[in-house]
C-alpha cells in the first residue's frame, strides 16, 4: 500500500477486493450498506469487531465452564458429552 | 464469506480433542481453571484447523508465552511444540522500523508545519496520523500482526475474523448442544450421526 519495497506487488484491485470483503463482514456496514468507508473508520470498525468477538468467546467459556461444572455426574446429559469427548 | 465446512469440521475436532487433553469435563477445578482451559482449548483448536497462517503461528507464541499453557500446548501440539513455539523473526526487525516510522512522521510534520499549510493539508495530516494510531491498534489485536504492514495486515485480519466468527458459532453451538431439552432427542441416535448434526447445521 505505502509501495515501499519491490516485493509488493499487490494491485489496487487487490486492495479494492480486500476493503471489500473486510467491510461486509463487518456488522454496520451491513446495516447501513455505505459506500467505500475512509481508511480510519474501516481499521477502527474492525478492532471493534475483533474486540467484541474476543468478549463473545469469553463469555461462551465462562458458560461453558458453568455448564460442566454443574453437570451432574450420572445424568444422560453428562453420559452424551463424555461419550462425545471419548471418541 | 465464512469459513468452509472441513475447516468448521477440523475444529470440532481439535476442540474436543483439547478438552479431552484438559480433562475440562470431569476433573474438579475451579470455575476460573475450567474456564481458562476451555479458552485455551479453542484458540489452539482454531490455530490448528486453520493451518499455516501468519496469525496462527502468532497465536500459538503468544499463547507459549504463558507458564500455565505450557504443559497443554506441549501435550496437544506434541512433537510440533518446539517448532511452532519458536517466534519467526528476531525481535530487532520491529524496534528499527518503529523507529524509522517514527522519524518520518516527525520530519513530514515539520515540514507541514515550516510550510504554514492551508486547513485542508492540516486535516489531512491529522487523518494519516489516525490510520496510523487505527493500524497500530489493529496490529495489537491480530496474532503476529506486530511485523505486518498494510495489505498483508488486512488480509490476516480479514482471515482472523472469519476464525474468529466461526470460533464463537462452534462454541454456541456445543452450548446449545449440551443443554438438556435437545440431548433427549440427541440420546436417541447414534455417535457418529450425533456429530453429523452438529457441524451440518
Amino acid at each position: 500500500m505505502s509501495g515501499r519495497g519491490s516485493s509488493s506487488r499487490i494491485t489496487d484491485e487487490e486492495i479494492n477486493e480486500l476493503v471489500t470483503k473486510l467491510q461486509s463482514l463487518l456488522p454496520e456496514s451491513r446495516r447501513r450498506n455505505i459506500g467505500r468507508a475512509s481508511a480510519s473508520k474501516l481499521l477502527k470498525e474492525t478492532c471493534s469487531y475483533i474486540k467484541s468477538l474476543h468478549r463473545d468467546v469469553d463469555d461462551l467459556s465462562d458458560r461453558l465452564s458453568a455448564l460442566m461444572a454443574t453437570m451432574d455426574a450420572n445424568s444422560p446429559q453428562a453420559d452424551i458429552i463424555r461419550s462425545l469427548l471419548r471418541s | 464469506m465464512q469459513a468452509t465446512k472441513s475447516f468448521e469440521q477440523a475444529f470440532l475436532r481439535h476442540l474436543l480433542r483439547g478438552f479431552r487433553l484438559s480433562a475440562v469435563s470431569y476433573k474438579s477445578m475451579s470455575l476460573q481453571e475450567r474456564k481458562s482451559a476451555i479458552k485455551l482449548s479453542a484458540d489452539v483448536a482454531m490455530a490448528s484447523a486453520r493451518g499455516s497462517r501468519k496469525w496462527t503461528r502468532g497465536l500459538i507464541t503468544k499463547l507459549s508465552r504463558e507458564d500455565e499453557h505450557r504443559s497443554f500446548l506441549r501435550l496437544i501440539l506434541g512433537t510440533e511444540y518446539g517448532r511452532r513455539t519458536k517466534p519467526r523473526h528476531g525481535s530487532w526487525k520491529i524496534p528499527r522500523s518503529k523507529k524509522i516510522v517514527r522519524r518520518s512522521l516527525r520530519v513530514c510534520s515539520r515540514r507541514k508545519n515550516n510550510l504554514r499549510a492551508p486547513h485542508g493539508v492540516k486535516s489531512g495530516v491529522l487523518a494519516r496520523t489516525l490510520v496510523e494510531k487505527r493500524t497500530h491498534a489493529l496490529k495489537r489485536l491480530v496474532p503476529g500482526g506486530e511485523s505486518l504492514d498494510g495489505c498483508s495486515l488486512l488480509d490476516e485480519a480479514l482471515d482472523y475474523v472469519i476464525s474468529l466468527r466461526a470460533q464463537v458459532d462452534l462454541m454456541q453451538k456445543l452450548l446449545t448442544t449440551f443443554e438438556a431439552p435437545k440431548l433427549r432427542a440427541l440420546s436417541k441416535c447414534t455417535l457418529p450421526e450425533r456429530k453429523a448434526s452438529f457441524v451440518g447445521k
